[in-house]
Order: C-alpha cells, then sequence, then structure tokens
C-alpha cells in the first residue's frame, strides 16, 4: 500500500515538474523584494500587493506581453536586512528573473542592486529614498519615488515657513534611510535659522520610547521632528508624546504615510504633518489602480501606489522592446513617458523620476495635502 | 530633578512588564532547568487575544457601559489562553524529551518559538493591531511629572500578582509542592508529589502571567504585532538571569533593575546605547557573581 502511494507522488511530482518546465517556456518572469516578515511586513506586503495589481491591470488594460501566456511575480522577503535582500537577489538571478520591483529599505536596495547589476538586471525600487540609491552611477538602478536630498530641504521649508518653528528636536531609529534624512533635515533647518536642540536616535524595533519623549519634554521645542522607519514606530511614538502632554508639532516623513498610522495612534494622531510626494486620486489612471487593489487588498497604502507605477513602466518597457535583453529595456525605460497612477513618469538620466514633495497634515483620520513648498498653503 | 522622576516612573513600568515575563523563564527553569525559548510567544498570544476580545466587547458596545468588567474578563480569559497553550506545548514539544539531552529540548523550545510566532502572523495578520483606545486615558500631573492611569494600573496590578505569586509559592501546599518538585522529582515523587502536573501548573502560570504582560504592553503602547514576544523576551531572560534564574524575588529584581537601566540609558546618555547599557550591567554582574543577583541559596527557593 505505501509502495503504491509512493509511487503516485513520485509520478504526480514528475508531472506537475513537467508541467512547470513547459509552462515556464511562455512565462514572463518579474521578481520583487520587500520585507514580507519582521517588523515591516506590512510595508513590504503592500510593495508585494502593488505588484500583484500592475501585472492584474497590465494584462488587462495591454493585453500582456506578445509571446508569453503569463506573467509571473517571484515575491523575496528580504526581512529589510541588507544579507537577506542580497540572498534574494542572488534567487532572483538564479530564477532568471527580467526585472526587479524593490526594496523597501534603503540598507536593502543599495547592495541588492550591487548584486543585480552584475547579472544584468533592471531594479526599480518603489520606495528607497536614500540618494545613494541612485548616486552611485548603476546603470540598471532606477527610482519611482521621490529622494531625501528633496524631501529634506521641503520639511525644513515647510516646518519654517507653515509653522512658524524656532526650536526643533529630531529623534531617528538609525536605518540608512531614516538617519540619512534625519541628517538632512537638521542641516536644513540650520540653514534656515532653525535651532536644532537635540539629534537624538532610537533603536529599530524600540517599543518604548518614554526615556527620550521626556527628555522632548524637559527641552520644549515648537516641532518634534521623528524620522523613524515605518508607521508603527511613528504611531508609538506619536502615542506616547501626545500621553506624556508634550505639546510639539509632530512632523514626519514618507515611511508614516500608510493608513494604519491613525488606526492604530487613532485621535493622538490628529494634527500630525509629514512630507510625502504628492499623488492626485482623481485622475483615471489612479482610479484603475484603485479598483483592483481595493476590493482584493483594502485601504491603499505608503507604497503601494509607487510599485504599482513601476511595475507597469517595467512591463511598458519590456513590451516596447519586445525582448528581454536589459540593455534594450533600459534604453526604452529611459524612453517612457506616460501618466501613471502616482504621477507622470518620466526618468532621468541617473535613474531618478524626480520628487513632488509636499506636506500633509492628518485631519478626521485622513491624509489631506496642507502645503506645497512652491505654492504655501493648499486650501 | 522633574525628569528623574519622570524617567524613574517610566522605568519602574517597563520594569514591571519584564518581571512579568521573567517570572515565566525562571519558574520553568527551576522545575525542569529549561529555557523556555517559546515565552516570548506566550506574551505575544496573550496580547493578542486581549486585543480581541477587548474589541469584541467594544464592538458589543459593551466597553462604554462596563469597562472595568470587560478589561477584567478579557484579562481572564487571555490568561486562561496562554495557560492551556504554555500546557500543550509543554506536552507536544518538552514532555517527550524530557529525558534526552538538555539541548535537544532548548532546539525544540527554539522551533516552538518561530512556529508559534509565525503561527501569529499567518492568522492575525502582519499589520499592527490597535487596542480601544478609550481606556484609561489621561493621568495624574505634578508639575512636569505626568503619571499616567495606565502607568498606576501597569505598576499596582504587577505588584499586586507579584505578591500573589510569592504567597502562591510560598505559603500553600500547591506551592511547596513545585518547591519539592523543583529540588527532587524522584524525591517528590515518592511523597505522592505528581511531578507531571506541577511542571504542568508551573507552565500555565508562568504563560497566564506573560499574558497579563502582554494586555499591558498592547494597553501601554495602544498596540500589537505579530513579532512584539521577541525583543522583550530576550529583556526579560536576562532579567531572570540578572536576578539568578530560578530564583522568583531574583526575576522580580532583574526585570525592575533592566526596565530602569534602559530607560536611564536612554534618558541620560543616549537612546542609541540603551540595550548596550542593559548587557552590560548584566555581564558585569555575571562577571563578579555567576548565578546572578539573589542566585545563592538557588536550591532552598528556587521553582
Amino acid at each position: 500500500m505505501s509502495k503504491k502511494i509512493f509511487s503516485t507522488v513520485l509520478m504526480s511530482l514528475l508531472l506537475m515538474s513537467f508541467v512547470i518546465s513547459t509552462a515556464s517556456a511562455e512565462t514572463l518572469k518579474i521578481g520583487s523584494m520587500s520585507p514580507l516578515t519582521g517588523p515591516y511586513a506590512s510595508d513590504g506586503t503592500d510593495i508585494k500587493n502593488g505588484v500583484l495589481t500592475a501585472i492584474e491591470v497590465f494584462q488587462q488594460q495591454e493585453g500582456g506581453i506578445p509571446g508569453y501566456d503569463k506573467i509571473e511575480l517571484f515575491p523575496q522577503d528580504d526581512v529589510c536586512d541588507p544579507r537577506n535582500a542580497v540572498a534574494a537577489a542572488n534567487k532572483l538571478i538564479n530564477l532568471k528573473v527580467v526585472g526587479v520591483i524593490g526594496a523597501y529599505c534603503s540598507s536593502c536596495t543599495i547592495p541588492a542592486s550591487e548584486t543585480l547589476d552584475e547579472a544584468k538586471i533592471v531594479m526599480i525600487t518603489p520606495a528607497s529614498t536614500n540618494e545613494q540609491v541612485t548616486d552611485r552611477g548603476l546603470p540598471y538602478m532606477f527610482r519611482m519615488c521621490g529622494r531625501d536630498d528633496d524631501q529634506a530641504p521641503a520639511a525644513a521649508k515647510f516646518m519654517k515657513e507653515s509653522l512658524n518653528a524656532k526650536t526643533i528636536f529630531i529623534i531617528d531609529d538609525k536605518t540608512t534611510y531614516s538617519q540619512g534624512l534625519a541628517d538632512g533635515v537638521s542641516k536644513n533647518s540650520k540653514a534656515l535659522g532653525m535651532n536644532v536642540l537635540t539629534h537624538d536616535h532610537v533603536n529599530q524595533g524600540d517599543k518604548d520610547f518614554s526615556a527620550v519623549l521626556t527628555k522632548v519634554k524637559a527641552a520644549k521645542p515648537d516641532i518634534l521632528y521623528m524620522s523613524l522607519q515605518g508607521y508603527s514606530p511613528a504611531a508609538l511614538m506619536t502615542i506616547q508624546a501626545k500621553r506624556m502632554g508634550i505639546t510639539a508639532q509632530i512632523v514626519t516623513q514618507d515611511a508614516t504615510f500608510q493608513p494604519k498610522f491613525m488606526e492604530v495612534a487613532k485621535d493622538t494622531a490628529e494634527g500630525v504633518y509629514l512630507t510625502y510626494g504628492f499623488t492626485d486620486p482623481t485622475t483615471p489612471e489612479y482610479k484603475a489602480f484603485e479598483q483592483i487593489y481595493v476590493p482584493k487588498y483594502g485601504k491603499i497604502a505608503a507604497y503601494a501606489t509607487y510599485a504599482y507605477d513601476s511595475t507597469i513602466a517595467l512591463l511598458k518597457a519590456i513590451k516596447a522592446a519586445g525582448s528581454t535583453d536589459p540593455d534594450k529595456i533600459k534604453a526604452e525605460l529611459m524612453k517612457l513617458d506616460f501618466k501613471g497612477a502616482s504621477k507622470h513618469v518620466k526618468f532621468k538620466a541617473n535613474g531618478d523620476s524626480g520628487s513632488s514633495y509636499i506636506a500633509f497634515k492628518v485631519s478626521n483620520g485622513q491624509f489631506v495635502p496642507y502645503w506645497d513648498p512652491a505654492k504655501g498653503l493648499i486650501k | 530633578m522633574d525628569s528623574f522622576i519622570q524617567q524613574l516612573i517610566n522605568g519602574i513600568t517597563l520594569g514591571g512588564i519584564y518581571a512579568l515575563i521573567a517570572l515565566g523563564y525562571t519558574m520553568v527553569y527551576g522545575v525542569i532547568q529549561l529555557i523556555n525559548f517559546a515565552h516570548g510567544e506566550f506574551f505575544a498570544a496573550g496580547g493578542y487575544v486581549g486585543v480581541i476580545f477587548l474589541s469584541f466587547f467594544a464592538g458589543l458596545g459593551y466597553m462604554e457601559t462596563h469597562p472595568v468588567l470587560c478589561l477584567t474578563a478579557s484579562f481572564i480569559l487571555a490568561m486562561m489562553y496562554c495557560a492551556y497553550l504554555a500546557i500543550g506545548v509543554e506536552k507536544i514539544a518538552y514532555k517527550p524529551l524530557r529525558k534526552e539531552a538538555r539541548l535537544a529540548v532548548l532546539l525544540s523550545a527554539l522551533g516552538v518559538s518561530i512556529f508559534l510566532s509565525n503561527g501569529l502572523m499567518l492568522t492575525q495578520g502582519v499589520y499592527v493591531k490597535a487596542y480601544p483606545s478609550e481606556l484609561f486615558q489621561g493621568g495624574l500631573n505634578f508639575g512636569m511629572i505626568t503619571i499616567s492611569y495606565l502607568q498606576i494600573l501597569i505598576v499596582s496590578l504587577t505588584a499586586a500578582l507579584l505578591v500573589a505569586l510569592n504567597l502562591l509559592v510560598f505559603k500553600t501546599k500547591i506551592g511547596m509542592a513545585m518547591r519539592a518538585t523543583a529540588q527532587d522529582k524522584t524525591m517528590s515523587a515518592l511523597v505522592a508529589i505528581g511531578s507531571n502536573n506541577i511542571i504542568s501548573l508551573t507552565f500555565g502560570i508562568g504563560a497566564a502571567l506573560a499574558a497579563v504582560a502582554g494586555i499591558m504592553m498592547g494597553l501601554y503602547y495602544g498596540s500589537v504585532n505579530y513579532d512584539m514576544g521577541f525583543v522583550p523576551g530576550i529583556k526579560a531572560f536576562s532579567a531572570a538571569v540578572l536576578g539568578g534564574i530560578g530564583n522568583i524575588t531574583g526575576a522580580m529584581l532583574g526585570g525592575l533593575i533592566i526596565g530602569m537601566v534602559e530607560i536611564f540609558g536612554a534618558g541620560y546618555i543616549s537612546g542609541e546605547y540603551k540595550d548596550v547599557f542593559a548587557f552590560i550591567i548584566l555581564i558585569g554582574v555575571l562577571y563578579f557573581k555567576p548565578t546572578g543577583i539573589m542566585g545563592e541559596n538557588i536550591d532552598d527557593t528556587r521553582v
């Protein structure tokens, strides 16, 4: 009996491998890389969902890519850990993917892109805002989101001009992204004549901020600037700050742009400001994305929209190139000029696609566009 | 000075939570000499059961009419759930290995920890779950010092549980049986103490305390997430070792010390090195006193 079961299992396994190998001949493989477990699992899952939505929409609207029946995604988990990111990059190279969407953390995108570059695989990051991502001159590295050296001046200008701040207390959690941005905000704020009282650090994964917030309370700054990786520590810090009776205005950054922030911080989130790239939610492109995304995955969060646009851009370029040759895909990516869900997509020579940072304010549980560096208050 | 007192209050609150978790490590170690690495997951499970029931009660509208009753019910349900979870884990993953080398059980414990943490992720999702916020808003203000009602709740509940546990272990027959099993399983079996029951009970009590800590953590920080058990688990384990593993009073003391050092390290030196200070204290104490602060009379008081 057990022999029979064994042979059946063996047969079906053989059959399965046969099916897979025949199917793969007509499957276009793309990879994604983001934290699917660990403290940033939610942000990473948003990215994966954005990519999946893009594949679906692309197949519906553009009829897929000629020569392939199917576009398959191989999502990799990097846990926001550089070592895992490099391992994931190697795995994707072995899977022979045509392009990679990712990663979330700048500290992962930077090493993973070096590995992918050796194998000449195009990488488009939807979320890594650190300058080094595109400043290293890697030929196959692209970026859909903005840059921190655009975000930091926008944030500093906002605090100075709109909030009339004189003193700032900065806290970061020491990741490539969060510390890089906090340093930028500190430098820009000083340049604008504001006084940076303290620039303190916490650790990734901390939950208790009572010690550092006691310092904030004693320092009585006008602004508490939080640069933390992910919405969840930002929500925790906001709750604890308000509970402690800190009256400073809280300003934070793009990693907090997640509806879950308000769900966790609830009424303490009201009146928190943050900088994020401007996206017009009324365009037909955004609506097309929203229609597929929302019923399947719920509220649209931080980087899902950029992940969606990154994938659409990659697929458009592959289709236009008519081949999987990386140099042809790169050439087509550079030629792209289309309206995406998040913004108008057009890559610059270094792989960036421009920043559009504005300040948002949390009011009635929503992120409401509040202030534009070029135009001032948004009515 | 104001900020010193504020930091002291912060430290006691955090230390109290660590102490509650540390008790589970120390009790289990006392009875079967196992470092139960899955203990942090019981803490996380407690936090989740708490949020599930509190949200359920809030949905029914009972939270507004009977907040204290709902909270008490959630605490009791979470404690029961975690106690049974821990007893089940012990029966499935540790008991069959009790006669094997100690390393085998340790690896089994690590495996259970990963299993439970991922199980929590798969069933509850990767997103942070928020606690209903209407509970215990506000606090007492003394000039620059703020003591929130939640901090008062946490500290007083922790103190009450510690006293109750001490009474249980040192003043009751069950406690005597636990201490006897800890000292010598064979001998205690000869005087008709069912060591299996006592071991189950120890796991259950430890996990129930962790569940209370889990809910308090959820209330205090406003949310829970599936991997919340890992870091406090490690800290509480360090607290248990610092106090002298196997010693109940030591675990309480160790928890308080780790909590305080963390808060004062972050408050007066720098937030990025707070864990470093906690572990420097641990290494320093173990260097001069390898059995931990209270670890000398380990045979008499351990559970």
